[in-house]
């Protein structure tokens, strides 16, 4: 009697050791960290260098270099400096910018883009949805003024 | 107008004068003292001036044992030009050197007080500029490096609430880290109080003809308003992840105005219409001219305006002679302009004069083309400077000290020009000058 009852007992033990288990695989997503890290301030040559080979997708001459952070030193208020000379790049030709229309048919993936041209990273869910109604809100904002904006911006400052 | 309207009209003006406002630091704020002038003008001239050629005008005599003495700064001091060998002005089509005629009817000297031998105990350029603007001697510290104790740019904006655009510091060149001088790294002071900082000869020069000449002016509505709106929040983001960029706070009109500037020089250098003086070859010359700009566009409180071709004293004596002449007339210039051309600060600016450290007595083993020696600046004749001050209530026609009997240093130049500005007392309290008395306590 006492064997059966151990026997009963262990019976639906057996049943639910061989339950199967659900498995949820996840995609592999290579995503950077909120700042990517940054912490280090771009020399004047650093950022030059990083933004005209950004805008232009080439180099920059070493003498060039050297004028532009020559202007640079010479203009107290870097903000301004930098302003004037990023103006004067996108008055060249050669500039590397989606076109307008381009950029409106789809906003969500050049803010996206745009993050991680300029910032080395991927945009927050606060940061696109904040570009998106700026958009709406600004049908003239142009892709050059986005860029001017990334360039001027002193998360860009940084690596 | 009715009594009453005057009364109340009277006693509204008097209050919004007396009543303490809150400056941007968030420090209430009240006038310590009365302003002797609204503006005030310092020269650092020139790059390391050798007494026995500026106020003790020895010429030649002095340094070469060549038989010929006189005054080649005759806008700034009394006194008979050479009349031997002359070597010091500007080249005419015979290739003769002819000097700059006087441009000021009366020396600066006569107009003011003449500090004729004052102490300099720091002999290098930043050094030297940094102790003129701090007043302090900043012994430990080396180039590269910003001031440790603040500049009278950042005392005057925190404790008089000027604006940016209202404190200038125009450079000739970017050598020698003058750039640096425009704030310092003190804790209490820093960027915000900062000079706009301008060396135009670059600016305006080569490199920027090439890089900031063809700069694109956005539109300010609806070009650079979303523009910067999007900035602001991408610093936003960004400053609430603990980094900040230094920033001298001008603010968004103000970066107008000085970008507008930039463009309108450019403008004016094709034209020909700067303000230079009327012989502005040199690299002084050219800065003094942009710093009349400056002055006619921004009305500044307090300018700075460092000159340094006379350094070329080194290696090259005749040009030393010619850079101080041409110094010499381009700061009579400036005064000249001041108060004919700008009618906001015509006789009411001050201006100081005031070399960052002088030159050895001994010469070193190089000589120029007319076989004159260079001097360098390392020995006790580096420390022997002079002091030139004039302005509204200065006395004129003074001279205080003489040869043997020095008065004055080079650190009371920041007290001086806070006492011109009203706020000496702030600088005293602040605790972080080498030494309280301005030029006018020593008189």
């Amino acid at each position: 009697m006492k064997k059966l009852l151990i026997i009963s007992l262990c019976f639906p033990l057996l049943f639910s050791s061989c339950k199967k288990d659900d498995v949820y695989e996840l995609n592999e997503v290579n995503a950077t960290s909120y700042n990517a890290n940054k912490n280090k301030l771009k020399s004047t040559n650093q950022y030059i260098s990083i933004v005209h080979a950004n805008l232009f997708q080439q180099a920059l001459s070493a003498n060039e270099l050297v004028e532009i952070d020559r202007c640079i030193q010479s203009i107290g208020d870097k903000q301004v400096a930098h302003e004037i000379i990023l103006s004067n790049f996108m008055n060249k030709g050669g500039v590397i910018i989606p076109s307008d229309s381009l950029m409106r048919d789809d906003l969500d993936l050049f803010i996206e883009e745009t993050y991680k041209r300029f910032f080395v990273r991927d945009i927050t869910e606060a940061e696109r949805e904040f570009f998106l109604s700026f958009f709406e809100s600004h049908p003239n904002v142009s892709a050059e003024m986005v860029y001017m904006a990334f360039s001027l911006s002193n998360e860009y400052q940084y690596y | 107008m009715k009594r009453r309207t005057f009364i109340k009209k009277s006693t509204l003006g008097g209050a919004a004068l007396s009543i303490p406002f809150i400056l941007p630091s968030g420090r209430l704020f009240a006038a310590t003292g009365n302003r002797m002038a609204d503006h005030v003008v310092f020269i650092a001239f020139a790059g390391g001036v050798r007494q026995q050629e500026s106020v003790l005008q020895q010429y030649l005599d002095g340094s070469q044992d060549y038989p010929s003495s006189g005054n080649i700064m005759y806008n700034l001091l009394d006194g008979a030009a050479p009349t031997d060998k002359l070597v010091y002005g500007e080249n005419n089509s015979n290739n003769e050197n002819v000097p700059i005629p006087k441009l000021l009817s009366q020396t600066l000297q006569q107009q003011g007080t003449l500090f004729k031998e004052v102490n300099a105990s720091t002999v290098g350029h930043y050094s030297g500029v940094n102790t003129l603007l701090t007043g302090n001697y900043m012994y430990s510290q080396g180039l590269r490096v910003k001031p440790l104790r603040p500049t009278i740019f950042e005392y005057l904006r925190r404790h008089q609430g000027e604006k940016a655009t209202k404190t200038w510091f125009v450079g000739n060149g970017i050598g020698n880290s003058i750039p640096l001088l425009d704030y310092s790294e003190h804790e209490s002071y820093g960027s915000q109080y900062g000079a706009n900082f301008l060396a135009p000869t670059i600016t305006f020069g080569d490199d920027g003809e090439k890089h900031l000449k063809n700069a694109k002016i956005y539109h300010p509505d609806d070009e650079l308003d979303p523009m910067y709106k999007m900035k602001y929040f991408l610093d936003n983001v960004w400053y609430s992840q603990g980094n900040a960029l230094p920033d001298i706070g001008n603010t968004i009109e103000e970066k107008a105005e000085i970008k507008q500037f930039v463009k309108d020089m450019f403008v004016k250098k094709e034209n020909g219409t700067v303000a230079h003086p009327p012989y502005a070859a040199s690299g002084d010359g050219q800065t003094i001219g942009y710093a009349c700009e400056v002055m006619k566009r921004f009305k500044p409180t307090l300018t700075v305006v460092y000159l340094s071709n006379v350094d070329s004293c080194h290696a090259n004596f005749t040009s030393y002679l010619k850079s101080l002449h041409g110094a010499d007339h381009a700061v009579g210039h400036l005064w000249d302009y001041i108060q004919n051309q700008i009618p906001e600060m015509a006789n009411n600016t001050s201006i100081i004069v005031s070399p960052e450290h002088g030159r050895n007595l001994e010469p070193n083993n190089i000589k120029d083309a007319n076989a004159f020696w260079g001097y360098d600046h390392s020995d006790a004749n580096s420390r022997r400077i002079f002091n030139l001050i004039a302005g509204p209530g200065i006395d004129s026609n003074s001279i205080i000290g003489s040869e043997s009997n020095g008065v004055g240093d080079i650190v009371n130049i920041t007290p001086t020009i806070a006492e011109i500005l009203g706020f000496k007392d702030d600088v005293i309290n602040s605790g972080l000058v080498y030494n309280n008395n301005s030029l006018f306590d020593l008189i």
